[in-house]
């Protein structure tokens, strides 16, 4: 894991002005830091010896101004810093997944994982120790140059002393690895358990068993405590060592300081810019190894997020205008050519769909066949959903109504136009023809009503139907729909089918459908048999 | 209020900020760890200028050994605090979760939100994490900021007393850049909460739902969506930052204000060299050492909103009075979990029921359930069937009209007698991370092994458990072994089987799952309950012809 990987700025563009302004900014301060160490020395030794004070508290008061209004504005870098360097990262991820066919997506736990959470602890990471790292290259540097110039042997003990630090932190580190290492299982154990029992309270509640959990949790708690207080000591004495560390060097630059003070070797003013600059070598080094710890998360998201973004040449070998990517886009064809196509799903040994040729016109085509033949995924194959195994798939544009249709949490209208935008007329009119205008007239905002969780109930027919008039306003040409009028009785499956036959005229269709009525109308009818499809 | 566990108390209770004794001790500490390092900085200063005074060595040696100790006490008081400071609030954080776990037992599952229960009770681990959390990151280093101020102003008052003012000017204008702080925080810590859900809700629904979205062309739609909720997020950022920024800038104006008005004072002072030196740097060490408390206040308007979120969840009334004594009928009591000779007879008459009370969220429903009646119910989204089955499973008291379990009202029956005669399977069954034997036996904590693999069968599971590696004694969910959609169904299913209890509800125990898997699993179900009194809710048409009867629950108007 690296503290800072440039990738990061060649992925997510939108990155880079906010960590070139945040670099700067580090700057800036670390040369204000700088500037104030010798402010404050002259106004000491102003007040100490009675010369005029006023320059020098000038000075003092310009630099704290100064570092007031930098203090203003990194604040703000770094927020906004936190927010671009996120949702640049968040939106390159989706957008690539948003194009890719399933096999080439991660999972969708582990997609919801980067995604979602791993993003988010992208923004502490850009936020806080962005800067912190900025403030631990550039500020020991400053601190060193001005101690050179001021007095040599100042920096010279701190050049010696300063990679003490590192030193240390990795060797206490590689000591404790171990230890931690073995302790990190148990310990995420006991403290993954007081969730899992309270996301369990409802099933716990409803065998009546919640109650003997009380003692559990108490125990488990206690034990967890115990657990992670062996963890923290280690990580709170070493953290107190490089502090100490760091004090004692401090100290041996004030003991030389002090002894060629008193020899009459040293100006006063070289003196005290020696104590109040050399701590500023120490604490930044110790900061930044104090925030990477909390922001080690974040550090180990952007890696997953840019490994998840490379371009990779064994998923990306079939983006040709021979590969299976051409079908969702391709402009020419009006209708569906499937030759020669296989599908395994990935992890799986035995194809769903073997060796499968299919040629589709414009008009009503039925799919048949019983269950688990691979009837969906060829759909999903078609859509270029899905990648074939083997074989080719050329289709025109696509739109397919699945099963379970996705209806976003929202109104009707945005509903019906995910695809593309639509006047009122031309959705009443989608609504006609799937007969749902007079109930969707009827709820309380007609177009504007929402749905879902927290709106308006939709059983699973009109659910089903909605989705049936959101195809009618699509542009595509092939329209691919998977078992339609499951969900629908007799009544309403008679207008869905007359709506079907009627976007045959104009469309190619494809439909899955278990229906006699429907099967009665096609211009083609496919069967699969299991046997048949490997036979072929 | 009735009888029933009073969770008020808790609630109100868990709100409090109130430090424990140990936290105030450790604060102490870090007031120690706090004044070692401004100490450090004044008697470093003090040397110095002492030093260039070329005075005999041995008259600085008193300083020498101050400098060096308080260069050692500064880590050493810290570490010290720290383990203190982490060691009480892990203590209080494992009390809490045992009251607030206790606390939540009454209000499952009814209060908990209807669609969203496991996030809920995720919010309410990470909550309560926040409220102890605060314990460490507010009171301490305020404490320790409060002890360290107050010493500064003291030491410097005895040498200089208008320098000593200004110190206390300075502390002054610290705290109320902390009022401010947290002011500005809490202000907008909830518009940031809520911008942050809805960036998480909707990369969640994209990244899960890539494909459906791809399907029907929504990708430009999606990314919209996407776009819009980054862009809330951004502005409240942004707005947050103004208030950081603002506190940042005004402590280091105010401590470089207090520098040079120290400076000035100390230039006219009746003091020697060294301590004159003083006077200007303790003002510097002052500010730096107190620049964390603007962090304090932000962990502080977090944990307020925690606190409000979790007194607001754990004050609320139970949904089941409870207060029933009657004991069951003998029979009845008889067939509990192993004894299933006969099973009860439950009968719905023009009940209404209500989760909040503001509206009616189940129209007056009559249903009779003999000994063995298998009902399904359908219905739109919203028409009741979930609320029809929390009454039934004595989740939620009804509102109007009765529920009779053997002739006898269901409300004077004890609550846990009546529950232990039903077994609720929901959408989303919860795998413990635990063994699979463990699973099944949260249901039935007696069951014979014998017994589990029976409803690991009776599920469809048979072929599944055959391939686990340690069968039964495998573990399942974090940090073990994962299930797919269609085995949690049949797990809890096989929970439910296991636990012999007479009637069992089922809440659209297949909504996540494809046509296929759902047909398989709605088929072993329908086989494996044979005998029992089984309520489906559904979705989907599938199996129900193996129903008695079909209840459909949407209003005639909207069918």
């Amino acid at each position: 894991m690296r503290p800072f990987d440039p990738r990061l700025l060649r992925t997510a563009p939108a990155a880079r002005p906010p960590v070139a302004v945040l670099a700067v900014v580090g700057v800036v301060q670390g040369l204000t830091t700088i500037g104030l160490a010798f402010a404050i020395t002259s106004l000491v030794v102003a007040v100490v010896r009675g010369h005029a004070v006023a320059v020098p508290m000038v000075w003092c008061a310009g630099l704290f101004a100064a570092r007031a209004g930098l203090a203003w504005v990194a604040e703000r870098v770094a927020a906004w810093a936190g927010v671009e360097v996120t949702t640049a990262l968040r939106r390159a991820l989706l957008t690539r997944w948003l194009s890719l066919p399933a096999e080439r997506r991660p999972a969708p736990d582990r997609a919801v994982t980067l995604a979602a959470q791993g993003a988010a602890t992208v923004e502490p990471y850009a936020a806080r120790f962005l800067p912190a790292l900025v403030a631990a290259v550039v500020v020991p540097v400053f601190a060193v140059v001005a101690l050179v110039w001021v007095d040599w042997l100042s920096a010279l003990i701190v050049v010696l002393t300063l990679p003490l630090l590192p030193f240390f932190a990795a060797l206490i580190g590689k000591t404790t690895q171990d230890d931690t290492d073995k302790r990190w299982a148990a310990l995420a154990a006991l403290g993954g358990h007081f969730l899992d029992v309270m996301r369990g309270l409802p099933t716990l509640v409803s065998y009546g068993r919640a109650r003997r959990q009380v003692e559990v949790i108490d125990e488990v708690s206690q034990r967890h405590r115990v657990a992670t207080m062996r963890t923290l000591k280690l990580a709170f004495m070493s953290s107190a060592a490089l502090e100490l560390l760091a004090s004692i060097s401090v100290a041996i630059v004030a003991v030389s300081v002090g002894i060629r003070l008193t020899h009459g070797s040293m100006t006063l003013s070289a003196g005290l810019v020696a104590i109040l600059l050399s701590p500023e070598a120490y604490w930044p080094i110790r900061r930044v190894g104090a925030e990477f710890h909390a922001a080690a998360d974040g550090a180990e998201a952007i890696d997953g997020i840019l490994a998840a973004l490379a371009p990779n040449a064994a998923t990306d070998r079939a983006a040709g205008p021979e590969g299976a990517l051409a079908a969702p886009s391709d402009r020419e064809e009006v209708g569906v050519r499937v030759a020669g196509l296989t599908y395994r799903y990935p992890g799986s040994d035995t194809p769903v769909l073997t060796g499968l040729t299919l040629t589709a016109e414009p008009g009503l085509t039925v799919l048949t066949g019983p269950s688990g033949v691979g009837k969906t995924t060829l759909l999903e194959v078609i859509a270029g959903l899905r990648e074939p195994t083997a074989g080719t798939v050329r289709a025109g544009s696509v739109h397919l109504v699945t099963q379970r249709p996705f209806l976003p949490a929202g109104t009707v209208r945005e509903a019906l136009t995910l695809e593309r935008d639509a006047t009122d007329a031309q959705l009443w009119d989608a609504l006609r023809a799937v007969g749902l205008d007079g109930f969707i007239a009827s709820t309380p905002h007609a177009l504007s009503t929402p749905l879902g969780d927290d709106g308006f109930g939709l059983s699973a027919g009109q659910r089903a139907r909605l989705a049936l008039a959101r195809a009618t306003l699509s542009d595509a040409r092939v329209l691919l729909l998977d078992e339609p009028t499951a969900h629908l009785d007799r009544d309403a499956s008679a207008v869905v089918h007359d709506l079907i036959a009627d976007l045959a005229a104009r469309h190619t269709v494809l439909v899955v459908t278990h229906r006699p009525e429907l099967l009665a109308r096609a211009d083609q009818h496919v069967h699969l048999e299991p046997e048949a499809v490997r036979a072929r | 209020m009735t009888v029933t566990t009073a969770p008020a108390p808790i609630g109100e209770a868990l709100a409090t900020r109130r430090p424990s004794p140990a936290i105030v001790v450790a604060g102490l500490l870090g007031g120690a760890a706090t004044t070692s390092g401004i100490a450090l900085t004044a008697t470093s200063g003090w040397l110095i200028v002492r030093a260039s005074e070329r005075p005999v060595i041995l008259t600085l040696l008193t300083a020498i050994v101050a400098v060096r100790t308080f260069g050692i006490a500064r880590p050493f008081f810290r570490y010290i605090e720290r383990i203190r400071s982490h060691d009480a609030a892990l203590d209080d954080l494992a009390r809490r979760r045992t009251s607030v776990y206790a606390a939540l037992i009454p209000l499952t599952p009814a209060r908990l939100g209807r669609a969203t229960r496991a996030q809920v009770l995720t919010g309410v681990v990470d909550d309560l994490t926040d409220t102890v959390e605060a314990q460490v990151r507010v009171s301490v280093p305020v404490l320790s900021s409060v002890v360290a101020g107050l010493l500064a102003v003291g030491l410097t008052a005895w040498l200089w007393p208008p320098v000593g003012f200004v110190l206390a000017g300075l502390l002054v204008v610290l705290a109320l850049a902390c009022w401010l702080a947290w002011r500005l925080e809490s202000r907008s810590q909830d518009e940031l909460l809520a911008a942050r859900a809805e960036v998480l809700r909707v990369s969640d629904l994209v990244a899960r739902q890539a494909d459906e979205v791809r399907a029907v062309g929504g990708q430009a739609r999606a990314l919209g969506w996407i776009d819009a909720a980054h862009d809330v997020w951004r502005a409240a950022v942004r707005r947050q930052s103004y208030g950081r920024a603002l506190v940042a800038a005004t402590i280091l104006t105010g401590t470089g204000a207090a520098t040079v008005i120290a400076a000035y004072l100390a230039l006219g002072a009746d003091v020697s060299a060294p301590v004159a030196a003083l006077l200007v740097v303790v003002p510097v060490a002052v500010g730096d050492a107190l620049a964390p408390l603007t962090e304090a206040m932000r962990s502080l308007a977090r944990a307020d909103g925690s606190a409000a979120r979790l007194t607001g969840l754990l004050t609320q009334e139970p949904a089941v009075a409870g207060a029933g004594t009657e004991a069951l009928s003998a029979s009845l009591a008889a067939t509990g979990p192993g004894h299933a000779s006969r099973g009860p007879h439950l009968t719905l008459r023009d009940v209404t029921a209500s989760w909040t009370g503001a509206r009616t969220d189940l129209p007056p429903t009559s249903l009779d359930l003999p000994p063995g009646r298998r009902v399904a119910i359908v219905g739109a989204n919203g028409s009741g069937k979930s609320t029809l089955l929390a009454v039934l499973a004595r989740f939620l008291d009804p509102t109007a009209g009765t529920y009779l379990v053997d002739g006898h009202d269901a409300l004077d029956l004890d609550l846990d007698a009546v529950r232990a005669l039903i077994a609720v399977v929901d959408d989303e069954p919860h795998v413990f991370a635990a063994t699979v034997a463990a699973n099944l036996r949260v249901a039935a904590p007696d069951a014979s092994d014998d017994a589990l693999v029976a409803a690991l069968a009776g599920a469809g599971l048979r072929g599944w458990l055959d391939g686990l590696p340690a069968g039964l004694d495998t573990r399942l969910g974090i940090g073990g072994r994962g299930l797919s959609g269609g085995e949690r169904a049949r797990l809890g299913l096989a929970r439910a089987l296991v636990s012999e209890r007479p009637v069992i509800l089922l809440d659209e125990p297949v909504a996540h799952l494809d046509h296929a898997t759902a047909s398989a699993i709605i088929h072993d179900l329908t086989d494996a309950t044979r005998g029992r009194t089984v309520v489906m809710v559904s979705h989907r048409p599938e199996g129900q012809a193996a129903f008695d009867s079909v209840l459909d629950l949407t209003p005639s108007l909207d069918r």
